[in-house]
């Protein structure tokens, strides 16, 4: 078999390398060149699925976790954790108490030698080979933006949005509601008086399956209508309709604006004109003047969500579109935005770059062994960023509230 | 949560051994032998890990999981020689008896042989990626011998990072400390690699959607669905035409090992038809089962007679004594318990003597009828007296299990030699049922 052969440099064996993201989890063993599987962050708990990160407690996390890694070590990867190395990638604003159960689970359940826990957004340009990057992050909770400039993440200048698959979803389940029908044996009814017909897989389905970004265009159009509330005549001619199966012999109609409106929730600006392009703007003004045009030209996109058809082309349309409104013209000079070409899939790069780390010989000096891990009996708190960030976060969530 | 119960092996031969009972908590699992569970296969952990888990003979569907079997036909080849003339050829295609897919449906050529012809598709980006790993491994062999050579040195990378950052007054004091420790993640870039990367590939101009995205109809079963993609994780075909047959992925035989001692407490066979254990110590194997006979009306400070159901799961007679618990240790129990004083036999287990007349049994093991309520075979019935002493909830009891108990799991050095006879002790702990309300 031509398989490709992952490449260990430091001789070590089966080191697994875990990106445990919001809706989906990464895994596989360092130096190879994908993950060996992409599956939900959840568990099933008699019947009912459990998301890792919807946790009460830490004793529930302690327990889900340790049943969601005995199912990655011997049902998925089917390599022995006790004192093997492992890379972690991890959001830099990880909540300390998710890291510090999975730390715990991980050295004292299944006896693993040592941790490397990589920032995810630094993991995704070592995947790359760039030291200097705007790395923007679409995943499923949120979208989150760190400028990294020779290595360090420009603190002050880190930006997140609410907005990403989880509200594309929302939005989407919105839309179906409101205008959807499914024909049934007893003949069409309206979607709404149905409402166990969806969840969030069939969403996530009729998301990847039918809706796209639409181009800017297009969307100015839309957004006249959907948003400033012009007349829909206004809009673009409606791409063709869908007629999705569902389970049994449901079948739902989808409607064309329905494909095409959904992720327009990406690039709505809120009240403080905030959107997931104007993410990238902010950045910058927030980054120091001599860092900026060697931002813009590195900027990496990462996260599943960012696989959706047009999202580059658009986003790429909308900063040119942005970069002219008063907010940011006269205090950015920049001419050019450039992207980098990814040699991953944009949902598992930063795993990717992880798998690279895992594979050379300063593993060892990155990582946590077992035996510091068990004196101190905790992890060491070099990153408390991410409880700052969450608290000011939530200062800004007050103040919009208000 | 089901608690399995195990208990250790003693080893007479190594220096360390336990006897102690083990839930799966304080066990340690372990890959013991990997297989493919569609043609049983066993395969060795490092082929198991250069074919990355995957069997080279088994195939499932790229579009709904199902296996998929090889399927013969015969093609008519025109002969070379003789453009009038055709043979009929043995040709083989892979196809989805669930599903209905086929190799022929996205365009894979028939193969002439019927196993070992089906190549896997490559990571069009595996080149580049291997070249920045060299890359990375040339600069963390600097960065090795850079460590090695200033070992005596102060050491100033964190502090040459924080001292950078400061050049554009970003960071507080407070925050240096946690930014050096985060740059452990970028590698340092350094001017003596000979390796060039020359992977970095930018992109100014994304191409839009297509025209007539807007205007054909969605084919649906066209686009791959969410899971198809994912099945195929390292590619994640977005329409139908890119699936391509998946190598059946590799199931384990699991052992377990007791943390403390590390001896293996099951061990699966090799064969991965057997469903035998080549050593298993389960506890229902070994301690004398304890069950409750009957559900009782309890009620406050009323003393009751309970009958404990003793099962023997040994071959040979098990003594039996049921010892109190430290009041001041247990704060299980809500009732007092009353416990036989002497000792109890549980007779051996017999698989082929369960017709054994009862009162024979009972004259030979002496029971005492307040003691012994009943004996059949290797069960009896041993009577305890609880005084519940709550006025509601759950009547629990706490007492130790004490029993002989003879090793026979190991081998023995020695042929004849008499298996050690050892003493074990178990704390139980019973719910028997609730207070009854009476109206
Ligand atoms: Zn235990
Ligand atoms: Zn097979
Ligand atoms: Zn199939
Ligand atoms: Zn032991």
């Amino acid at each position: 078999m031509p398989l490709y052969e992952g490449v260990i440099y430091s001789g070590d064996k089966n080191i697994v390398v875990l990106d445990i993201g919001a809706a989906y989890t990464k895994c596989g063993i360092a130096g190879e060149t994908g993950p060996r599987c992409i599956i939900p962050s959840h568990i099933k708990k008699d019947d009912q699925i459990v998301k890792l990160w919807d946790f009460n407690n830490e004793e529930e996390l302690y327990e889900n976790l340790k049943e969601f890694l005995f199912m990655i070590y011997f049902r998925h990867l089917l390599v022995n954790p006790k004192d093997r190395r492992m890379v972690i990638s991890e959001s830099l604003l990880c909540p300390s108490k998710f890291r510090d159960t999975l730390a715990r689970v991980l050295f004292r359940h299944f006896e693993v030698g040592s941790i490397m826990f990589g920032t995810s957004h630094l993991l995704a340009l070592t995947a790359i080979g760039v030291n200097t990057g705007l790395v923007m992050d679409v995943g499923y909770t949120e979208t989150l933006l760190i400028p990294v400039y020779e290595g360090i993440p420009v603190i002050k200048a880190i930006q997140s949005l609410p907005i990403a698959s989880q509200a594309i979803h929302k939005k989407l389940e919105d839309q179906l509601k409101e205008k959807a029908t499914v024909n049934t044996a007893g003949g069409c009814k309206p979607m709404s008086s149905m409402p166990d017909c969806l969840n969030e897989q069939i969403l996530e389905d009729i998301k990847v399956r039918c809706c796209f970004v639409t181009s800017l265009e297009r969307a100015k159009q839309i957004q006249e209508v959907t948003v400033y509330g012009a007349d829909s005549n206004k809009l673009p001619a409606a791409v063709p309709s869908v007629k999705f199966p569902l389970d049994g012999s449901q079948v739902l109609n989808i409607d064309g604006t329905i494909r095409e409106h959904t992720c327009e929730i990406l690039f709505e600006q809120d009240n403080e004109e905030n959107s997931v392009p104007t993410l990238v703007l902010d950045a910058l003004l927030k980054c120091p003047i001599d860092m900026r045009l060697e931002l813009a030209d590195n900027i990496v996109v990462t996260g599943g969500t960012a696989m959706l058809p047009g999202f580059h082309h658009r986003l790429q349309l909308e900063l040119y579109d942005q970069l002219k409104k008063p907010k940011y013209q006269n205090k950015l000079v920049i001419k050019k935005f450039q992207f980098h070409k990814l040699f991953s899939k944009e949902n598992y790069t930063s795993w990717l770059g992880g798998a690279m780390y895992g594979a050379l010989e300063t593993l060892a000096t990155r990582s946590v062994s077992r035996d510091v891990y068990l004196t101190a009996g905790k992890l060491t708190d070099w990153c408390c960023i991410a409880e700052e960030m969450e608290t000011e976060k939530e200062e800004k969530v007050k103040l919009k509230n208000r | 949560m089901l608690i399995i119960l195990l208990f250790n092996e003693m080893s007479l031969s190594g220096p360390q051994h336990c006897l102690k009972l083990k839930c799966s908590e304080c066990l340690l699992n372990e890959v013991d032998s990997h297989y493919c569970p569609m043609c049983l296969e066993n395969m060795s952990s490092s082929e198991a890990k250069l074919k990355k888990n995957r069997c080279g003979n088994c195939f499932d569907c790229p579009s709904c999981g199902h296996t998929l079997t090889t399927r013969a036909t015969n093609v008519a080849i025109s002969d070379p020689d003789d453009p009038g003339k055709s043979t009929p050829k043995k040709m083989y295609y892979m196809a989805c008896g669930f599903c209905r897919w086929t190799t022929r449906d996205v365009a894979i050529d028939d193969k002439t042989v019927a196993s070992g012809g089906w190549e896997d598709i490559e990571n069009t980006h595996a080149k580049k990626i291997q070249s920045l790993l060299d890359y990375y491994h040339e600069l963390a062999l600097n960065e090795k011998a850079e460590r090695e050579r200033k070992k005596y040195v102060r050491r100033r990378s964190h502090l040459y990072y924080a001292a950078s950052m400061d050049k554009y007054g970003m960071v507080t004091v407070a925050v240096k400390k946690k930014i050096g420790a985060m740059s452990n993640v970028s590698i340092k870039e350094n001017e003596e690699t000979t390796t060039q990367i020359t992977t970095e590939e930018k992109i100014s101009d994304f191409p839009a959607l297509p025209d007539d995205f807007f205007t054909t109809p969605l084919e649906l079963s066209k686009v791959t669905t969410i899971t198809q993609r994912l099945a195929s994780p390292e590619f994640q075909p977005t329409i139908t035409n890119d699936l391509y047959p998946k190598r059946k992925h590799l199931l384990i035989r699991k052992s377990m090992r007791c943390k403390e001692c590390e001896h293996n407490l099951i061990k699966p066979e090799m064969n991965p038809l057997s469903i035998k254990f080549k050593i298993q110590l389960v506890i229902m194997h070994h301690i004398p089962e304890v069950r409750l006979m009957a559900p009782m009306e309890f009620r406050f400070k009323k003393e009751l007679k309970v009958v404990l159901l003793l099962i023997n799961p040994v071959v040979h007679n098990t003594t039996v004594s049921l010892l109190p618990v430290d009041k001041e240790s247990d704060s299980f129990s809500t009732a007092k318990i009353e416990l036989p004083k002497k000792e109890v036999v549980l007779a051996r287990r017999d698989d082929a003597a369960i017709y054994d007349d009862a009162t024979q049994m009972h004259q030979e093991f002496k029971d005492e009828k307040n003691v012994v309520a009943f004996r059949k075979a290797n069960k009896l019935g041993v009577i305890i007296k609880v005084t519940p002493l709550i006025q509601e909830g759950d009547v629990k009891v706490s007492f130790v299990l004490r029993h002989d108990y003879r090793n026979t799991a190991v081998v023995l050095p020695m042929e004849n030699q008499e298996p050690q006879i050892s003493w074990l002790q178990h704390r139980i702990f019973l719910n028997l049922g609730r207070i009854h309300k009476s109206k």
